[in-house]
């Protein structure tokens, strides 16, 4: 029997229709216009079911040119999806637990970062400032709930970086719609009974509830936990994490707002508990609380207590809420590209939400296949290959970066954080990386890849606020060098005056774009 | 600080507004907002630009004036040196004040024309508002026409540029500009027509744009900035006649 010919891949299936199914059906429909028989053709399939209840969720800078790309406008996503602009975290109580521990990371780099490392100068002569402070103007604009923009801001940029927290709730729906109405992707509520396979182990169709028969060329998984294809199907080992990262429980809860004009935070704020963390994120209509925790280190019920502790600190503690609870369970897969087959989404894996990872690994994976896409089936092996040694990287430098916020920690009120130093928790890499960051501040070259998920900015935030000391030798720094840094240091502090004074509140801001919307330019 | 009240014809009987206007404080500023029923006869002299309501972020024509803020090229010793004053600066001291909000049933609010006493516009020789039985004089039907082409002008202004906006035949324009003097400056926040754009729309939207009177407008814009030269002209001969000739 003679190979086989190699087919062209026009054929997309996206199995789900969460956020990973809608984001990557719109980086892939938007690269890919429809050319009627000519072109790729895209159809995503779902259950119908309803939507998951939003808490808010964090997203990463990256989503502004993701959903620039998907072609929705700035002012319709703001609106339908209750968005707000996040320019970084805070977290507090994380270093000690005292009541003055709190810092930034914000989204904005520290300055001059693209070209040079001014951390050795600032920690030389911190000047009785913070890292963040010192060197970023966006923590002034956190502070003061402002905004990250004006409303004559063009859409989609700003004066200072941003997010957004979004209502997954509705950010699927919303997408969905753009999708569908102008991207022509195709789209069923039906599904999956059975998964059938060529000789070569590729899917050569699913089966549906309903009868019908789904071809494809590329099947994408975006079933969510279920992991439909990747896991049922394929059986790809999933590789847990939790002897990393403990957090494995979540309790979440909505939260309204006392008054219409309350401020409206610019950070997801993450407070430290005895057994994890509480997020606390503001959308334009609510807020969402939750506390993420070790069922190891905590009850159910001592977590619950803990987050309506957390909650009646800031009056918001009343009889009507509803507490939700959520099993998280980190880690990722062994590999994400299987045969004509690539998970996206929770189904590829997922961690627990400290700094926002999994939308952000949506976008990159799904801007990945964009770009790998085969032209026929003899490439998919090769792009496989890429895509799993990329991705497997990215995890594996998240895994590495959330756990150097507890590794940092010097709290030892409870077992949880002693727990998290314990070495044996620490991946290898991550402790490699602190002893060079002992001598040396992070920089670009530290990391490998071109599109680093947390660049070497994201270190220096997370490692100075919480008080690392690097001990850079002192023959290499130089003069020139610990001038442009205090010149730095003084245009931020201006910058962050003339910002201060010039931005609109986040909420008047939203309030307005209610009312008035984004121009494009 | 201003104080606007609503005018009435008893308390304001006698109120007399001086016949030389503008004055200074109205007249110091280096742009002003304009509607499109008065493009034909900016035309004659001002440069047109779109800029961005800082309020809404929204597009409004504005006729430019100056080039530093404050700056009025057209303000001459005391005297507007133009035959056609901007409808928003002409106006004053008089405004619209709302006495009750939009209905819900979509009745407009309904308006009363309020005189700002802050402004040192009442003398002895000036127009008066009101005839002795307490009907508006000439003077103050003149004002209230104004009042009203504003507010229509407003309406028609954002259905305008926002139909420009939409069809992305709006883009930003920075003009840099070297004075007499060899002073430089660069004017920023300016957009104007999209001529590559307006070159391929569609023929239905070119169309569409006709039967609104929009493309007459865009059309009007367009050859308004042809002024800007003279604007600059304006200012050259300031700069010469203030500072002395350089050997």
């Amino acid at each position: 029997m003679s190979p086989a010919e190699p087919q062209p891949l026009r054929k997309i299936l996206i199995v789900g229709g969460g956020t990973a199914g809608w984001i990557t059906a719109g980086v892939l429909a938007s690269r890919y216009p429809r050319r009627g028989e000519e072109g790729v053709s895209i159809t995503l399939i779902e259950s119908r079911q309803q939507p998951p209840i939003g808490v808010g969720e964090g997203t990463w800078p990256t989503i502004r040119a993701t959903l620039k790309q998907i072609g929705v406008t700035e002012t319709d996503f703001l609106r339908e999806c209750d968005a707000s602009f996040k320019q970084g975290s805070q977290f507090v109580k994380w270093v000690d637990g005292g009541d003055a521990d709190a810092y930034y990371h914000p989204f904005t780099l520290p300055a001059g970062h693209e070209d040079r490392n001014f951390a050795p100068y600032w920690l030389e002569d911190p000047r009785g400032q913070s890292f963040a402070d010192s060197m970023c103007f966006q923590t002034d604009v956190c502070r003061h709930a402002l905004a990250p923009k004006q409303i004559t801001t063009p859409e989609f940029t700003g004066l200072a970086n941003y997010a957004y927290h979004l209502d997954a709730g509705k950010f699927g729906p919303f997408l969905q719609k753009h999708c569908v109405e102008k991207l022509g992707v195709g789209h069923r509520y039906d599904e999956i009974v059975r998964v059938e396979s060529r000789d070569t182990g590729d899917i050569s169709h699913l089966v549906t509830k309903s009868g019908e028969v789904l071809t494809a060329d590329l099947f994408i998984d975006c079933s969510g936990f279920s992991s439909l294809l990747i896991g049922k199907h394929f059986a790809v080992p999933f590789l847990p994490k939790k002897d990393v990262l403990f957090i494995d429980k979540a309790w979440a809860v909505q939260i309204p707002y006392p008054t219409d004009d309350d401020a409206i935070n610019s950070t997801t704020m993450a407070t430290a508990q005895s057994a994890g963390w509480v997020w606390d994120i503001g959308l334009t209509t609510r807020r969402g609380v939750g506390y993420v925790f070790s069922s190891g280190h905590i009850s159910d019920e001592g977590a619950l207590e803990e987050l309506k502790n957390y909650l009646g600190a800031r009056g918001n503690l009343s009889r009507e809420l509803s507490f939700r609870k959520i099993d998280i369970n980190s880690g990722y897969r062994q590999e994400f590209w299987t045969r004509n087959c690539v998970a996206v989404g929770l189904s590829a894996g997922f961690l627990e939400p400290l700094e926002a990872s999994a939308i952000v690994m949506i976008e990159l994976s799904a801007k990945s296949i964009a770009n790998l896409l085969p032209s026929c089936s003899g490439g998919m092996r090769q792009a496989a290959r890429i895509f799993n040694d990329t991705f497997r990287y990215r995890w594996e430098r998240i895994v590495d970066f959330l756990k150097l916020h507890y590794v940092l920690s010097r709290r030892t009120d409870s077992r949880f954080w002693i727990d998290n130093r314990a070495r044996e928790s620490i991946p290898n890499s991550l402790r490699e990386g602190l002893q060079f960051w002992g001598g040396h501040c992070p920089w670009h070259d530290d990391f490998a890849h071109r599109e680093e998920v947390f660049s070497s900015a994201s270190y220096q935030y997370i490692l100075y606020g919480m008080g690392f000391q690097t001990y850079p030798a002192p023959w290499l720094l130089n003069d020139h060098d610990r001038n442009l840094a205090r010149e730095k240091m003084s245009e931020t502090a201006q910058y962050a005056k003339l910002l201060t004074a010039s931005l609109p509140g986040n909420r008047d801001l939203l309030s307005k774009v209610r009312r008035y919307g984004f121009q494009k330019i | 600080m201003v104080n606007r009240v609503v005018l009435n014809n008893q308390i304001h009987r006698d109120v007399r507004i001086a016949a030389t206007r503008p004055t200074r404080e109205n007249a110091e500023v280096n742009a002003v907002s304009v509607i499109p029923r008065e493009f034909p006869r900016l035309l004659a002299h001002y440069p047109i630009f779109f800029t961005k309501n800082m309020e809404t972020g929204r597009f409004e024509p504005s006729a430019l004036l100056g080039f530093q803020p404050q700056e009025n090229l057209f303000f001459v010793d005391g005297r507007w040196d133009a035959a056609y004053v901007p409808l928003l600066i002409q106006r004053q001291p008089f405004s619209l004040i709302t006495r009750r909000a939009e209905d819900s049933d979509g009745k407009p609010p309904s308006l009363d024309v309020a005189l700002d006493l802050s402004q040192t516009v009442q003398s002895h020789d000036g127009e008066r508002l009101f005839l002795e039985d307490g009907q508006p004089t000439k003077f103050l039907q003149g004002i209230t026409s104004m009042l009203s082409a504003l507010v229509a002008g407003a309406k028609e202004t954002y259905s305008f540029t926002g139909r420009l906006a939409e069809l992305s035949l709006i883009e930003p324009v920075q003009i840099d500009i070297e004075f007499v003097n060899g002073s430089e400056t660069k004017l920023q926040g300016l957009y104007w027509i999209a001529t590559a754009a307006l070159k391929v729309l569609p023929a239905a939207q070119l169309a569409e744009l006709r039967d609104r009177e929009f493309l007459e407008w865009m059309y009007f814009q367009m050859a308004s900035v042809a002024h800007v030269s003279a604007l600059v002209l304006r200012k050259n001969r300031l700069l010469s006649g203030a500072t002395p000739a350089r050997p």
